[in-house]
């Protein structure tokens, strides 16, 4: 993956991609786990979603960008 | 018993990703932070200021804008005219200083001989004042004495005409040494009129050509820019966090922005020193430093000089002196494994 993408003659850094995909695919975790109620799992559903993020995006960071 | 582990288990879960998050994070930060690379890579290269050496009219441009040309080839001609003339007034000059080195050597014979007649003169009035001296019972007194002095006379002038041996030898070698100067004078204006075809020193591109037929050339005034075809490479401007990390004859990857081809390189050198661009020398030379945040730091960077593997440069890629590149070191812990692994290096 390059390290940078031209958006509209911008170049941009490609992790921002990354960033984007990262919170599309929490948005389709957040509503399977939502639809089945595995939140009851949980203890506080917010730090919980935003830990997942950060679990994403670290991972396929340091994975995708080089 | 359900009721009993729930509230264990919600908390574990949470605790497990949140921490899990947390390195993850950690370690992605320093990856952003601290892995050896820059987006900010210029190609460069050397370049030749071409003036020429003698001043004159310009009287043929035999490049044009953005040629290729090769070393040695011509670039401009300035009128020679007034060097040819310059050529024969040295040769003229030449001619007539060994025409007076001629014309010594013949003055010494010449003072040679005269030195002889002075020496047979003063042996032929020495004899007589001799004679005299022993016929002193009938020459009378007075006449002796003139002997005497005449014989004296005889020796001062054969002493004179020795001198003036020495002088004409004098004059000769001065004459020669003349000589001598106007063969450099001859040499000069040769080169002279060799300089009024000014030629490439490299391999090259032209470029930012500023020289028309009619212009008058000045002599050390550049009038074109040359860029050596062999000497491109890339300064790349890290941070000085990222610094700990590169070691020079790292391989790194470079990605230009035109076109994002890649190429190969070599780190060859780390800038040992940048200006210090927060303390400027101010007025009364006095210390001018700029007040900054405590905490917003920005790190500087410093330019670490790349050679570029002219192999990897594809045929069909333009590099231009002041192009953006990326450049990408190879981590130096995954060389470490390597070098680990392999053989040792003599």
């Amino acid at each position: 993956m390059p390290r940078e993408i031209a958006l509209a003659d911008a170049l941009v850094p490609s992790i921002l991609l990354v960033y984007l995909g990262c919170l599309l695919v929490l948005w389709v975790v957040d509503t399977i786990v939502g639809r089945y109620g595995l939140y009851r799992y949980v203890w506080h559903p917010s730090l919980f979603r935003v830990a997942l993020f950060f679990c994403l995006f670290g991972a396929a960071g340091l994975l995708l960008y080089p | 018993m359900k009721i009993q582990t729930q509230p264990l288990l919600r908390f574990l879960i949470t605790a497990v990703v949140v921490v899990v998050a947390l390195l993850l994070g950690h370690a992605l930060w320093r990856h952003y932070m601290y892995s050896p690379w820059t987006r900010d890579g210029r190609v460069r290269a050397e370049v030749a200021r071409i003036a020429p050496d003698v001043s004159g009219l310009v009287t043929r441009v035999a490049v044009v804008d953005n040629q290729v040309v090769n070393r040695g080839d011509v670039l401009f001609v300035i009128d020679p005219e007034r060097f040819h003339i310059a050529l024969a007034q040295a040769q003229a000059n030449l001619a007539a200083a060994e025409a007076s080195a001629r014309a010594a050597g013949a003055n010494i014979d010449a003072v040679l001989a005269s030195a002889a007649a002075r020496r047979a003169e003063y042996d032929m009035r020495q004899d007589q004042a001799r004679r005299r001296q022993d016929l002193a019972d009938v020459v009378p007194k007075e006449e002796r004495t003139d002997a005497r002095s005449a014989a004296d006379t005889a020796r001062a002038v054969w002493q004179q005409a020795q001198a003036s041996g020495h002088q004409a030898t004098a004059a000769r070698e001065q004459a020669e040494a003349a000589v001598v100067q106007a063969q450099v004078a001859v040499e000069r204006a040769k080169l002279d009129v060799a300089r009024t075809e000014v030629r490439a020193p490299v391999d090259g591109y032209v470029t930012n050509l500023d020289v028309r037929v009619g212009d008058y050339a000045a002599a050390g005034s550049p009038r074109l820019a040359l860029i050596d075809r062999h000497s491109y490479y890339i300064y790349g401007y890290f941070e000085e966090t990222k610094l700990p990390s590169i070691r020079v004859g790292d391989p790194v990857d470079i990605r230009l922005l035109s076109g994002g081809v890649r190429l190969r390189g070599r780190i060859t050198g780390v800038a040992r020193g940048i200006t210090d661009r927060d303390n400027p020398t101010g007025r009364d030379l006095l210390a001018d430093v700029n007040p900054t945040f405590n905490w917003v730091r920005l790190a500087q960077r410093v330019p670490v000089r790349i050679d570029i593997d002219e192999a990897s440069i594809p045929a069909d890629v333009v590099l231009a002196a002041g192009m953006t590149a990326s450049i990408d070191v190879q981590q130096r812990r995954v060389l470490d494994r390597g070098r680990d692994q392999g053989k040792p290096t003599p």
